[in-house]
């Protein structure tokens, strides 16, 4: 066991969480992403950045087989995504997503919202999942609303909630999908240091968002799309005080207006 | 030969009511099994199953009920099942629910909205799971009002029921009124009932879909 273990883990080392080739997605006619190659590497921390309908969150969204994409190969910790339907089943279970409209299951309990996955996909009895929930919960600093419904949490609360939820598949890489961009600004710093310990623990992250402070401290390297493409990639130090193409300069310059 | 209109006839048309609620009690079973199946199949990823289920919704609201009614009894008789009315119309309305409770519940469906399932196969929910546990509960709760609308329309419709000689309420009134000739008594009566019937479901359709609207908005 421990054997096979550690010729994995050497076998696995090289491999990143998530490479893209030659990646090709239309809506129709509109060309969302335009020929994407990216590695993110075991433990990365990857925030995507851009101007609206520039790509990010379809970019992301394809980690996941939320959308499809028509061109190229994706693949998660090794397993070909684009080969086929059992495949994207295999990967959904290990990467966790993160959703601008939180998206917990109303009529569920906080709790309950967080043992659903566990139990059913993978058939951890009730006892565990409700234990596993509650180290969670605790986690991201709300174990006292375990039996509450989502209508009666904060906006931050239900953002937490829905990564306290997504960590209970245990997942190898987690996918935030704008998290802080419907919250009240007050609630927006208790969401992103919830994502802060989440980095420091060391999990794979690909985060589109707008919170530059959030990529300065927390990126590996940050991803400027725009038009379906990657303009730039570089790491956050370089990418704030020294971009190297036009676009960024320009996307950079408005976004510090605001 | 005329007999007047006595307390006989006045049970006779009552006792009616429970062939009425039989066969309404036996179409809306059906009705909500094959509309779960048909609002399943018009949601369906697999093209020929959508396709199969959004023909069979339009073939029944394109034709009239009595005219499913008619093919179903006649139908019957060419398959050599005999004439039966009461199989006849339990048929003939058990589709005619399906296809429309399909309708109804495939917008209950599509009222959900897309983050959740989306959430859901986020977390490698299957869709067993997906439907069952997310979409289905809360498409339910969107569902109440509107299927408890077409239950009175369903209740209702089975009276055409009574043309293929199957006797509930209106046939019970046909039939009196063929030995009373006191038409107005008799389908008074009869309306009576029907509306004794309906009215409560209508009053209920109501508050639920206030209650729903008070607990969506926000």
């Amino acid at each position: 066991m421990s054997v096979t273990n550690a010729t994995d883990r050497a076998a696995d080392a090289g491999m990143p969480a998530v490479r893209m080739e030659g990646v090709d997605k239309w809506y129709s006619t509109f060309h969302a992403l335009k020929n994407i190659d990216l590695e993110v590497a075991r433990g990365e921390k990857i925030v995507v950045c851009g101007p609206s309908g520039s790509g990010k969150s379809t970019l992301i969204r394809c980690v996941n087989q939320l959308e499809e994409v028509q061109k190229g190969r994706i693949f998660v910790e090794g397993i070909e995504l684009t080969a086929g339907p059992k495949n994207v089943e295999q990967i959904r279970r290990d990467v966790g997503m993160v959703f601008q409209q939180f998206n917990l299951f109303p009529h569920m309990t906080v709790l309950e919202n967080c043992t659903l996955a566990p139990m059913r996909v993978r058939g951890v009895s009730k006892a565990e999942a409700e234990e596993t929930a509650r180290k969670f919960l605790t986690r991201v600093r709300i174990p006292e609303q375990a039996d509450k419904y989502p209508a009666q949490l904060s906006g931050g609360q239900q953002q937490r909630v829905a990564i306290a939820r997504a960590l209970c598949m245990n997942p190898k890489i987690m996918l935030f999908d704008e998290p802080t961009s419907a919250l009240d600004p007050e609630m927006v710093k208790e969401v992103l240091d919830t994502m802060i310990d989440l980095a420091t623990e060391g999990m794979t992250m690909m985060v589109v968002t707008h919170e530059m402070g959030f990529a300065r401290k927390v990126a590996d390297r940050v991803i400027f799309m725009d038009q379906g493409e990657i303009v730039e990639v570089a790491e956050p130090e370089e990418f704030f005080s020294n971009p190297k193409q036009e676009r960024t300069r320009t996307f950079l310059g408005q976004i510090s207006h605001a | 030969m005329i007999r007047p209109f006595g307390i006989n006839e006045f049970w006779f048309i009552v006792m009616a009511v429970q062939w009425t609620l039989a066969l309404s009690a036996v179409a809306f079973a059906g009705g909500a099994l094959g509309g779960l199946a048909v609002a399943l199949a018009r949601v369906s990823p697999i093209a020929p199953l959508r396709y199969a289920a959004l023909g069979f919704i339009r073939l029944f609201q394109g034709t009239p009920l009595l005219m499913q009614l008619f093919l179903v009894f006649f139908g019957l008789n060419i398959f050599g099942s005999g004439i039966n009315p009461w199989l006849a119309a339990a048929i003939a309305l058990t589709l005619h629910a399906s296809a429309f409770l399909g309708e109804i519940w495939r917008g209950c469906i599509e009222a959900v909205p897309r983050g959740q399932t989306e959430a859901a196969w986020a977390l490698g929910l299957r869709y067993y799971d997906r439907m069952k546990s997310i979409v289905l509960p809360q498409a339910a709760k969107i569902a109440v009002a509107p299927t408890v609308g077409f239950l009175v329309q369903l209740i209702k419709g089975t009276s055409l029921a009574s043309i293929i000689g199957f006797v509930e309420l209106t046939r019970a009134g046909q039939i009196i009124n063929n030995a009373t000739f006191d038409p107005f008594t008799v389908f008074g009566l009869v309306a009576v009932l029907y509306f004794i019937l309906c009215w409560p479901l209508s009053i209920l359709a109501r508050r639920m879909e206030t209650r729903f609207a008070v607990a969506t908005r926000r």
